[in-house]
C-alpha cells in the first residue's frame, strides 16, 4: 500500500514560525481533515507536502525510508496534486482546462472522451465551452477538482475545496470527495469548518501553534496510524 | 518655404513611385533591426524568466542593472563596440567593424535590456498560481513556462514591440559601427542624418514618414496589446 509520510516539518516566513515540527501521514484511500484558524499554516503544510513549497527542513518517507524533502520532491511532484484556495483557470475554456491535466500522448478521440466523462462526474457539462477566467468562484472550484481527478493522483491536497459554495455544491462536492476516496486516492482536505467533512474524514488532525495539537479518530475507532482503508474492499 | 514643400511633395514621390535607393535604405533597416531582435528575444525571454521565479544572490542587482541599462545612449553603445571591433581593439581580428554584423551587434546591445527589463515586469505580472497549477497538474518545467508565456502574451507582445521601436529608430550605434556605406549599412535614420546635413532634404523627408508611419503602427499596437492584458484582473 502505497503512503507518504511526514515528520520534523518546519517552516519559517521571516521570523515566524508556522511549522513546527509537524508529522502527517498519507495512506490510500484515507482522508485526512486538516482544520486550524486563518493563518495557522494549514496551506503551507499541503503546499509543502505537494512539492511546491520548500520547507526549512523536513524528513519525508514515500516507502523507501525517511530522506530529506529535496530528495523526495520528484516523487511528491508526480504524484501529489495540491488545489488552490482559490483555484487558477488558465486562458482557454473549461474543457481546455480540463484538457491541461491530460497526458499529452494521448489520442484525440481518448481525450475528449476523459474530458465528457470529467464533465459529465463534475457536472460541467453546461459550461464546457464557457471562457475558464469568468466563470463563477464554485464553478471554478468544481473545474479544478475535475482537472485534478483528470490528472489521476494518488495524493489530492485540497484546499478549502467548499469554499464559495452553495449548500448544493457543497453536497456535490462531497460526493464527488467520497468517490475519490473509494478510487483509492489519498487526501488531506484544510478546511476551517470541520463538520461537513466529519463523513468522510479517517482522522482530524487541528494545526495550531505550528504543531498539530489535536488527533481525533474521526469514523474510526482504530487510532489514526493503524486505519485500514474500508475502500480497499470496495474498490476490489 | 516654397524649397520645403517641393521636397515633401518629391518625398511622397520617391515613396510611391518605389525609388530603388529609398526602398533599400528602408530594407537594410528592416533587415538589421529585425535580425537583432530575432537574436536577442529568446534569451533575453529566458533571463527575464529566471529573475522572476528562481531566488539567487544577486538577483535584484542584475533587475536594476537591467533597468540602468535601459537608458544607456545609444552613441555611448557604438563608442564601446566600436572600440571592441576596431582594429586595435580585443574583438579587431573579427574584422566586423563598418559591417551589418557590427550593427546587429550594436542594435542586440540596445534592444537586450529592453527585453528583459519588460519581460521581467510582465512575468512579475503573471498570477505566480499559474506556475504552481501548470506544475502540479504534471507539467514539465519547459511546458509550465510555455503556459505562462501564453498568459502573459500581451505583456510579451508589447517588449518585442517596444524592443523593435527603440533600434528601428537609433542612429549612434548604426553610425558609428556600421559607418553608413551605401546600400550596405546605410539605414533609415543614418540616410535621413547624411541627406539632410547634404540639402537633400526629399529623401530625408521621405524616410522620416517611414519612420513616423513605424512609430505609428507600433505604438498603436502596443496600446492596444497593454490594454488587453489588463483586461482579465
Ligand atoms: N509566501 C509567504 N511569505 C510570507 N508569509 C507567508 C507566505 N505564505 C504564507 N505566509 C504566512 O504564513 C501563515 C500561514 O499561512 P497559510 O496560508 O498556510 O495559513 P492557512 O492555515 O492556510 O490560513 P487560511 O485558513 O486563511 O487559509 C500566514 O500567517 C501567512 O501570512
Ligand atoms: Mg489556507
Amino acid at each position: 500500500m502505497s503512503y507518504i509520510a511526514f515528520s520534523e516539518t518546519h517552516k519559517a516566513f521571516g521570523r515566524r514560525h508556522i511549522l513546527q515540527g509537524v508529522g502527517i501521514s498519507l495512506r490510500e484511500g484515507q482522508c485526512c481533515l486538516l482544520t486550524g484558524q486563518n493563518g495557522a499554516g494549514k496551506s503551507t503544510l499541503q503546499r509543502i507536502i505537494a512539492g511546491l513549497e520548500r520547507p526549512d527542513s523536513a524528513q519525508v518517507d514515500v516507502g523507501d525510508g525517511y530522506h530529506s524533502w529535496k530528495a523526495q520532491r520528484k516523487f511528491l511532484q508526480a504524484n501529489c496534486v495540491y488545489l488552490h484556495q482559490q483555484p487558477f483557470m488558465f486562458d482557454g475554456s473549461v474543457a481546455e482546462n480540463l484538457a491541461y491535466a491530460l497526458p499529452r500522448t494521448l489520442t484525440k478521440a481518448e481525450r475528449l472522451h476523459r474530458i465528457q466523462v470529467a464533465l459529465t462526474w463534475a457536472g460541467l457539462e453546461d459550461i464546457a465551452e464557457c471562457w475558464a477566467k469568468t466563470i463563477s468562484g464554485g464553478e471554478r472550484q468544481r473545474v479544478a477538482l475535475a482537472r485534478a481527478w483528470l490528472r489521476s493522483p494518488r495524493y489530492m491536497l485540497l484546499d478549502e475545496p467548499s469554499n464559495n459554495l452553495d449548500e448544493d455544491a457543497k453536497r456535490r462536492t462531497l460526493t464527488l470527495l467520497e468517490s475519490l476516496k473509494v478510487q483509492g486516492i489519498a487526501m488531506v482536505v484544510a478546511s476551517h469548518e470541520a463538520e461537513q467533512y466529519r463523513c468522510i474524514a479517517d482522522e482530524q488532525l487541528d494545526l495550531a501553534q505550528g504543531r498539530i495539537s489535536a488527533r481525533t479518530g474521526v469514523g474510526s475507532t482504530l487510532p489514526p496510524s493503524n486505519i485500514i482503508p474500508i475502500n480497499k474492499f470496495q474498490q476490489a | 518655404m516654397e524649397h520645403l514643400s517641393n521636397a515633401t511633395i518629391q518625398a511622397f514621390y520617391l515613396l510611391f513611385s518605389g525609388d530603388r535607393d529609398l526602398w533599400r535604405i528602408i530594407g537594410i533597416s528592416c533587415r538589421v533591426s529585425s535580425l537583432a531582435l530575432m537574436i536577442a528575444v529568446l534569451p533575453a525571454i529566458m533571463l527575464a524568466f529566471i529573475l522572476s521565479y528562481a531566488r539567487f544572490i544577486g538577483r535584484r542587482f542584475v533587475i536594476s542593472l537591467f533597468n540602468t541599462l535601459l537608458s544607456v545612449p545609444a552613441v555611448v553603445i557604438g563608442l564601446t563596440f566600436y572600440l571592441l571591433l576596431s582594429r586595435q581593439g580585443p574583438l579587431g581580428d573579427l574584422h566586423l567593424l563598418f559591417t551589418q554584423s557590427a550593427m546587429v551587434i550594436g542594435q542586440i546591445a540596445l534592444c537586450f535590456p529592453m527585453l528583459v527589463a519588460m519581460g521581467h515586469a510582465a512575468f512579475q505580472s503573471a498570477d505566480k498560481r499559474a506556475w504552481e497549477t501548470a506544475r502540479t497538474l504534471g507539467a514539465s518545467p519547459l511546458r509550465a513556462l510555455l503556459t505562462i508565456m501564453r498568459e502573459i502574451r500581451f505583456g510579451l507582445l508589447a517588449a518585442l514591440l517596444a524592443a523593435f521601436g527603440r533600434v528601428i529608430s537609433e542612429i549612434g550605434a548604426s553610425m558609428m559601427l556600421g559607418g553608413n556605406i551605401l546600400y550596405y549599412t546605410r539605414n533609415i535614420p543614418t540616410a535621413i542624418a547624411l541627406e539632410t546635413s547634404k540639402g537633400e532634404f526629399a529623401q530625408g523627408i521621405a524616410l522620416g514618414l517611414v519612420l513616423l508611419l513605424f512609430a505609428f503602427v507600433l505604438n498603436t499596437s502596443l496600446h492596444y496589446f497593454q490594454g488587453k492584458g489588463q483586461v482579465i484582473a
